[in-house]
């Protein structure tokens, strides 16, 4: 597979991750490209304008992208830290609209303040790798990492409490869960993923810019989570995957391509509405893989008693 | 440029958006939730009345150089644009919205189905008429002249036009509402769908009817903007979409007057950026809708958020 196409799909999956946080327990925020578009803008100036972080020639040191992620990722989860309380007091589609203004505005931003580049934007950011399979490990390494962690998090107390806010926040709250805190703990996580992720896809795209941070971006990323279902941290991660490979392999059908996109994502929610990955769905495939399993062990058992004959007492 | 044209522009401008935004409550206030496909709706309107008018397809979409055989005065072409457009959200909602519905899904997935329909609407445009802007020609307007002179100052004859429909619009849906069966019926669902079909209102209709009216308001204010700025692309609705969303919190989601008075503060609001401010217009509407959902979540008239338990 085209290595540049892999990275994209695992760039997606990490956005759709980021999504899914402050869905976990309920709290729909669109507000991950914008954190993105925060991180890659904190990349695209440290490694243009600072000699340290920009290397020699075209290539930049590891160390320093990941310290350009690391900066990235606190700076967007400082801002969600700071807008969070008041913000995460919205519920339902008011938190939604909330947070696409909050995008809306850091794009305007972006697009006018001179040292992000205005519409143009911030242009030949160095590589720190050399090839897109560099990319795409490395990626490939990171979205490990953090699903690691997610998978981690959902058997811990604070994964449980955003279940149980999700389900029924009153409920949690009488049950004695600062419902406030692990809001804004899931919004600030978010943040902070959507920030070093668009560190590293600053690199990846070489240049950056105020369209990064879109309400087409808003819709893509929250399709991912929704499309692959939000019940456990697999399906964002498949939904991203899948729905960030699909406009590039529909290419083939040419301008035909956004339509079945559009369909796509028309659809999904129709036929699946849990979602593509639900737990049940994820228990059901266990048990029939297992199932699988003890009908092979009994076909080889057939096989050996066929070769050797009947074991003898 | 002179003070009455500035609030000429404002008030055109916010009549626009609150058409836009009664679209969004209306559907809000029977389903609660936000149909995306709403800005889509809005320029497929616009392009329909250039089509009806008698314009011509560009050269870089499917129907190039495609014109229809007649060309109706502006005063047709948008009612029926209009209709068109109604029709279209019939279909949206039919696709997008029934199925969820009647399978009693959360409204989120209803958020991301309209969605879909929005970016199939856009892109079919995109794909028919190709990229290119178009502009609906002021001598479409027959005998009136470009400008009128008012109090003192020129203004655009676009403008007051735009103004006056939209202005006659809200008031004939504010009357509806308020005044006819049909529309008590609708805001009995909005309170209660369930309770309403006790009480004999044909709740799936009157959301059918929602749509289509909503419809038809997008697919008018379309034809007007189209009419007064042009169009500029299959996008061109995305952006009124978005901000119409910040018009419809100010005022209170849900609220007829709210959704007006939102348009008017917003519409005003941006008209009076000074020009060497420009690039920061768009940050208005959003910096209006933080600040309220901050200060008084419900919006300026809508009525204050409980807790159910």
């Amino acid at each position: 597979m085209d290595a540049g196409l892999l990275e994209q799909m695992l760039i997606g999956a990490l956005l759709a991750l980021s999504v899914y946080l402050p869905l976990r327990c309920g709290q729909l925020s669109l507000a991950t490209p914008g954190f993105f578009a925060i991180g890659g803008t904190v990349a695209a100036l440290l490694s243009t304008r600072i000699p340290i972080f920009a290397g020699t020639g075209a290539t930049s040191p590891l160390p320093a992208l990941l310290l350009e992620m690391t900066l990235a990722g606190l700076l967007a989860g400082l801002l969600a830290l700071a807008i969070g309380g008041t913000v995460l007091r919205l519920r339902g589609i008011y938190l939604a609209i909330a947070t696409i203004a909050l995008v809306e505005i850091l794009r305007v931003i972006t697009l006018n303040l001179s040292f992000t580049g205005g519409a143009l934007g911030i242009f030949g950011i160095p590589q720190p790798f050399t090839t897109t399979a560099g990319y795409a490990g490395f990626t490939l390494v990171l979205l490990a990492l953090v699903c690691w962690l997610c998978a981690r998090l959902e058997q811990l107390r604070l994964g449980r409490a955003m279940a149980a806010i999700r389900d029924d926040e009153l409920a949690a709250a009488c049950v004695g869960i600062d419902t406030a805190q692990v809001k804004l703990q899931a919004f600030v996580l978010s943040a902070l993923l959507a920030g070093l992720t668009g560190a590293l896809a600053a690199h990846f795209l070489n240049s950056w810019n105020a369209k990064v941070g879109s309400f087409d971006a808003s819709i893509t990323t929250l399709a991912f989570v929704v499309f692959g279902g939000s019940r456990t941290w697999l399906g964002p991660v498949i939904g991203g995957l899948v729905l960030s490979a699909l406009p590039e392999l529909l290419r083939p059908v040419g301008d035909l391509r956004l339509i079945v996109f559009g369909l796509v994502i028309l659809l999904g929610p129709v036929l699946f509405p849990q979602g593509l990955i639900t737990p049940q769905g994820l228990q059901g495939l266990g048990h029939r893989l297992l199932g699988y399993g003890q009908q092979l062990r009994g076909y080889g058992h057939k096989l050996l008693v066929r070769v050797n004959g009947p074991r003898r007492p | 440029m002179e003070l009455i044209q500035l609030l000429l522009n404002g008030l055109s401008l916010g009549a626009v958006y609150a058409l836009f935004a009664l679209g969004y409550t209306l559907v809000f206030s029977v389903l609660g939730v936000i149909n995306f496909s709403h800005g889509a709706v809005f320029t497929l309107g616009a392009y329909f009345t250039y089509l009806l008018i008698g314009g011509q397809a560009g050269a870089n979409g499917l129907l190039a150089g495609l014109q229809l055989p007649v060309a109706l005065p502006f005063a047709l072409a948008l009612p029926l644009a209009g209709l068109a457009s109604a029709l279209v959200a019939l279909l949206i909602e039919r696709v997008a919205f029934r199925p969820l519905r009647q399978r009693g899904s959360d409204s989120l997935l209803a958020l991301i189905s309209s969605l879909g329909a929005g970016v199939i609407l856009v892109n079919l445009i995109q794909l028919l008429m190709g990229a290119e802007s178009y502009a609906i020609p002021i001598g479409t307007l027959g005998s009136l002249p470009a400008a009128l002179r008012f109090a003192g100052a020129q203004v655009r004859t676009v403008q007051v036009l735009l103004l006056a429909i939209s202005v006659l619009l809200l008031l004939l849906l504010s009357v509806w509402l308020e005044g006819t069966r049909s529309g008590k019926a609708l805001q009995a669902v909005s309170e209660d769908p369930v309770t309403a079909q006790l009480l004999g209102i044909d709740s799936d209709g009157m959301i059918r009817l929602a749509f289509g009216i909503s419809g038809f308001l997008a697919g008018v204010s379309g034809g007007l903007v189209g009419l007064s700025v042009s169009i500029a692309g299959p996008y061109f609705g995305i952006s009124y979409g978005l901000k119409a969303l910040g018009v419809l919190v100010l005022g209170g989601l849900g609220s007829v007057p709210g959704a007006m008075l939102g348009g008017l503060i917003i519409g005003l609001a941006e008209a009076f950026v000074p020009a060497e401010w420009s690039g920061w217009k768009d940050a208005v509407a959003y910096g209006f809708l933080f600040l309220i959902l901050v200060l008084r979540p419900q919006g300026l008239l809508g009525r204050p958020l409980g807790t159910k338990v």
